[in-house]
């Protein structure tokens, strides 16, 4: 670790801060005023009598329907590419063979494919498969492209368990199923906690499927329910921030308890 | 060798996924085909007048069996691009809010649309209680396709009437007149005309109004029949001419572009005094109405479009929607529960909500219920605007089809803001 | 006991490993919902569907329409553009505080953890944040005119606007490049910084002569998921600029979803998709053997 004091890195990153918080403050403050306070004050202001009833106009709007849906399909999403990735990347550490290696080659090629850029397939094969405006066809194909990066991380995760433990497990008689549910499984589990974060933060945050395969209230997920609010009432700024504050809420209390594990978590996206 | 081995491999991967997924879709495809049991979707263009037919839906459903489901589709500029992307899918509504005209030909020559012939038949009244006209503007070929269910909406000039006592003008009644207040009212640092540009078709209602005041009205029911030459013609040039000298004096402020009418831009630029006019349509009316009452009621002024001294078109030709539509989806699963909810739409109920917000019902017995309205001087006003035109223009972006509503949107927004030239913008037209 | 031995090529010896059987959910999955959309796309890009009933074959004609398009042109150069701004905004700003990040104390932390919350949160929201604040008429710009010079309008010149997407996308994607920058740090062995403190170089020459160079790996994936992320800025697009001024801010993405979503035009939506799959391929396949980011995985794969 290196010691002393680095001035200009630490003054740039005060700068930084100050670009960061900012935004986040008028967020937080906006929200809190009522419209004639925000059009007099604008946005920088502290707000003059701090009123909750932006958030309550949000919250009996169709927001929590919003939100229900954003968590089911964030859980679904996040149980899919578990119980698909666990094992794919158990096969792909402990199978040398070329089968093995070319459906990793596969699946590493599939880093490179934007989701933009299978939207318009999706949609088609979505609309004839009957489950266009339902949450299962948001569920799947959002799923489906979350795997290449799971994979990369969790096989990169799972090589770190010692052959010798599988030879040890070996000699006991241990065969592949046991090694994988005794050692593979309990060994990687900061790798599982990257993958559960990162499908998770993009199922939640998911917004071009959503897009393109949903229209109705009952399908409609968070981040399309804010690009519909900032349609319906751009000029009212305290009831667009309040949404935007309600839907990062259930994110950053995650944050708070969880903050150590997740900053883990995403650094494992990038490689330890 | 290698690579042999891997394609024979590829290949049969290719032909494993093949049959999963012929698979997937052989177990989903009958549940696609079938509507649901039950009820009835309606689509609707989400803005203000969704309470209104709430209302009318929960009425409904207290005596149907078969209940109505109303999906308000957001507002703003893409509603008509989602109606069109859910028409082809599973979830088409039974019923569908569209502008008539162009805005279902697709549909229509798709044999998406349910002829009305035989509701009518059964139910003359679901065309007798209408204004001909109106009605009419949901008739292709001669074949109805859609029930009025909106107000008519014609578009004219708003303007803040305090901010005219302050300048000490009064609204102008022509061309010439709307040039002087516009320099006048740029020298008192006021943004003259407020226009929600976001939306863009805000800005194509002066297109419409322009061409109509100088050209006259046939020039755009040729080109919409398929005559593109007369985009070329000197009247055409000369109304792109008068419309750049309005916009290079200054008339719309510089961030038009940025300002949305759905979201509430210019309408809460007017009523704060930071613009004077607003070129709009009768819904102006109800949105100024629930951001702000008190200001409606004193300081909302409206007028006609002004007149263009030399210019083919009458001054008292109207642009705008003749009304909104129901149009019938020809594979709803229970026409009959269909049929009778349309039957509501001239219901004393729908005119008397319509009437509330300031809108003018598309029946015939409007005129006797301006009285009753809570604003009967702004409806008695939309009533002979509209009862007087020699010519309702339907929005070019609902007389051509859907399809083509993008590349107008893009090419009124250009023009505005300079990117196009007369004779680009006249290039797009003729493309159409 | 040759089982016991621990060579590579015998590793996991005694065990059978586990067979194709464990990859079969996932590989399906992954091919019918990421692989056959592809191959749908290309085909697609040889058709015309205007989203009601179905495509018709058409041939070449959308790809010779999109290539004869002069404004298909500026839109690939215009991906261009901001792609590159992204990340050479984005990328020293992140190794620079992944990098001040990495020491201990606790005033980075919390520094840290404020700088972190932007990760969290969608792009959606952070657009619909950023066009609020922006707004030229009930925005900042409006109160700090000076600050913004005329109009305020930051929406209304392409180069405003590119800036203003290319700050966002900063402001929402640098947290994560940091985490990147700042886990690349942390394994750098201290005793480096000691020797060179010994040579006595100074805290730029340290930060060149072994920081930077330490970093290659870390800098590595960062440009690589930069320029695959940006190349395809998709949400933030649609709901700052919505592609303009005039088509000014409109990529490949973009322009993919208009063409197909607005104009019903969905085999030339699928051309243009294509483009970018082919974009992004290219792009990552050049960055991964110029790099020789290749050979780092493989190593760590042990393939």
């Amino acid at each position: 670790m290196r010691r002393g004091h680095n001035y200009l890195a630490g003054a740039a990153a005060g700068v930084w801060l100050l670009i960061i918080a900012i935004p986040l403050y008028a967020m937080v403050s906006s929200s809190l005023k009522t419209r004639t306070d925000f059009s007099n004050s604008g946005p920088l202001a502290l707000p003059t009598e701090p009123t909750l009833q932006n958030m309550l106009e949000v919250i009996a709007s169709s927001f929590p329907r919003y939100l229900l849906n954003t968590a089911i399909v964030t859980v679904a999403v996040v149980a899919l590419v578990v119980a698909l990735v666990v094992p794919l990347a158990y096969v792909v550490v402990r199978n040398r063979g070329r089968a093995v290696s070319t459906i990793f080659r596969v699946f590493l090629l599939g880093l490179a494919i934007p989701v933009q850029a299978v939207a318009i397939p999706v949609f088609y094969l979505i609309s004839i498969a009957g489950l266009y405006d339902n949450l299962i066809g948001v569920i799947l194909p959002t799923a489906a492209f979350c795997l290449p990066v799971c994979t990369l991380v969790l096989s990169g995760a799972m090589r770190d368990v010692s052959p010798e433990m599988y030879e040890a497990l070996a000699l006991d008689g241990g065969g592949s199923f046991r090694a994988f549910w005794t050692l593979a499984v309990p060994l990687s589990r900061s790798g599982i906690a990257t993958i559960v974060v990162y499908s998770a933060l993009q199922a939640w945050n998911g917004f071009l499927f959503p897009l393109v395969l949903t229209q109705s209230v009952d399908t409609k997920t968070i981040p399309l329910g804010l690009f519909d609010f900032q349609t319906q009432f751009s000029v009212n700024m305290p009831a667009l921030m309040s949404a935007v504050l309600l839907s990062t809420i259930p994110v950053l209390i995650v944050y708070l308890i969880a903050r150590r594990s997740l900053v883990q978590g995403l650094m494992g996206i990038g490689g330890k | 060798m290698n690579s042999t081995r891997r394609r024979v491999r590829l290949g049969s991967g290719i032909i494993a996924t093949a049959a999963a997924v012929a698979l997937l879709a052989g177990c989903a495809g009958p549940a696609g085909g079938d509507r649901p049991e039950g009820e009835i979707h309606i689509a609707v263009y989400g803005s203000g007048d969704v309470s209104i037919e709430q209302d009318t839906v929960d009425r409904f459903n207290e005596t149907s069996d078969v209940k109505v489901i109303l999906d308000p589709l957001p507002g703003g500029d893409n509603y008509q691009q989602k109606l069109r992307t859910i028409m082809g899918t599973n979830s088409a509504p039974d019923i569908f809010f569209n502008f008539g005209s162009g805005s279902i030909e697709e549909y229509v020559d798709a044999g998406l649309l349910m002829p009305l012939t035989e509701f009518i038949e059964k139910d003359p009244q679901l065309e007798s209680a209408f204004l001909p006209s109106v009605f009419d503007g949901a008739r292709l070929d001669g074949v109805p396709y859609g029930i009025p269910m909106r107000p008519v909406q014609p578009v004219f000039m708003f303007y803040n009437k305090d901010v005219l006592a302050e300048a000490g003008m009064e609204p102008p009644q022509t061309w010439e007149e709307l040039l002087t207040d516009v320099d006048i009212l740029i020298n008192m640092g006021i943004t003259p005309i407020a226009l929600g540009g976001a939306d863009k078709w805000p800005t194509l209602t002066w297109f419409q109004y322009m061409y109509d005041r100088v050209a006259g009205p046939q020039l755009i029911k040729d080109a919409v029949a398929g005559d593109t030459s007369v985009w070329d013609s000197d009247e055409s040039h000369q109304a792109l001419s008068e419309l750049r000298d309005l916009i290079d004096r200054g008339a719309f402020g510089d961030s038009f572009d940025s300002v949305s009418f759905v979201g509430g831009g210019s309408g809460q630029l007017m009523r704060e005094g930071r613009a004077a006019f607003e070129l709009q349509g009768s819904w102006n009316y109800g949105s100024q109405l629930t951001a702000d009452p008190d200001f409606t009621a004193n300081s909302l002024g409206f007028m006609p479009f002004p007149a263009f001294d030399g210019g083919e078109g009458d001054p008292g030709n109207i642009v705008g929607n003749p009304s909104n539509y129901y149009s019938v989806l020809q594979a709803t699963r229970y026409p009959d529960t269909v049929r009778d909810f349309l039957k509501l739409m001239y219901s004393p109920e729908v005119a008397q909500a319509q009437l509330a917000t300031g809108g003018l019902p598309a029946t015939t017995t409007a005129a006797e219920l301006i009285p009753e309205s809570a604003a009967p001087e702004f409806v008695q006003f939309t009533y002979d605007l509209v009862a007087a035109a020699p010519n309702f223009q339907l929005s070019w972006d609902q007389a051509y089809p859907t399809a083509k509503a993008t590349t107008i949107h893009n090419a009124v927004e250009d023009f505005f803001t300079g990117r196009l030239d007369a004779d680009g913008f006249i290039a797009v037209m003729k493309s159409l | 006991m040759t089982r016991l031995s621990s060579s590579p090529a015998t590793r996991g010896g005694a065990m059978r490993p586990p067979g194709l059987g464990w990859a079969a959910p996932a590989t399906l999955f992954f091919a019918v919902f990421a692989i056959i959309p592809l191959i749908v796309m290309a085909w697609l890009s040889f058709t015309t569907w205007s989203g009601i009933g179905s495509p018709a074959f058409v041939g070449s004609e959308n790809w010779e329409r999109l290539v004869a398009d002069p404004a298909f042109q500026q839109i690939l150069w215009i991906t261009v553009v901001i792609t590159l701004a992204a990340i050479l905004v984005q990328t020293p700003i992140s190794l620079l505080l992944g990098v001040w990040a990495a020491g201990g104390g606790r005033t980075r932390a919390i520094v840290s953890a404020i700088c972190f919350v932007p990760l969290l949160l969608s792009s959606a929201a952070i657009a619909v944040l950023w066009r609020g604040l922006l707004d030229p008429n009930f925005g900042i710009p409006g109160e700090l005119s000076d600050l913004f010079g005329g109009s305020g309008n930051v929406f209304a010149s392409q180069w405003s606007a590119i800036i203003v997407l290319t700050f966002v996308s900063a402001w929402q994607y640098a947290p994560f490049h940091t985490l990147i920058f700042q886990g690349g740090a942390r394994a750098i062995p201290a005793v480096l910084y000691q020797a060179a403190e010994i040579d006595g170089a100074g805290k730029v020459r340290q930060f060149f002569s072994i920081t930077l160079p330490q970093l290659r790996n870390s800098l590595i994936t960062s440009l690589i998921l930069g320029v695959v992320g940006s190349l395809t800025t998709f949400d933030t697009i649609l709901i700052l600029t919505r592609g303009g001024p005039g088509g000014a801010t409109t990529n490949t993405a973009y322009f993919m979803y208009t063409t197909g979503f607005l104009s019903f035009d969905f085999g030339m939506g699928s051309a243009a998709a294509t483009v970018l799959v082919i974009a992004a391929s290219l792009i990552s396949f050049f960055l991964v053997r110029s790099t020789g980011y290749d050979r780092m995985t493989s190593e760590k794969e042990g393939v």
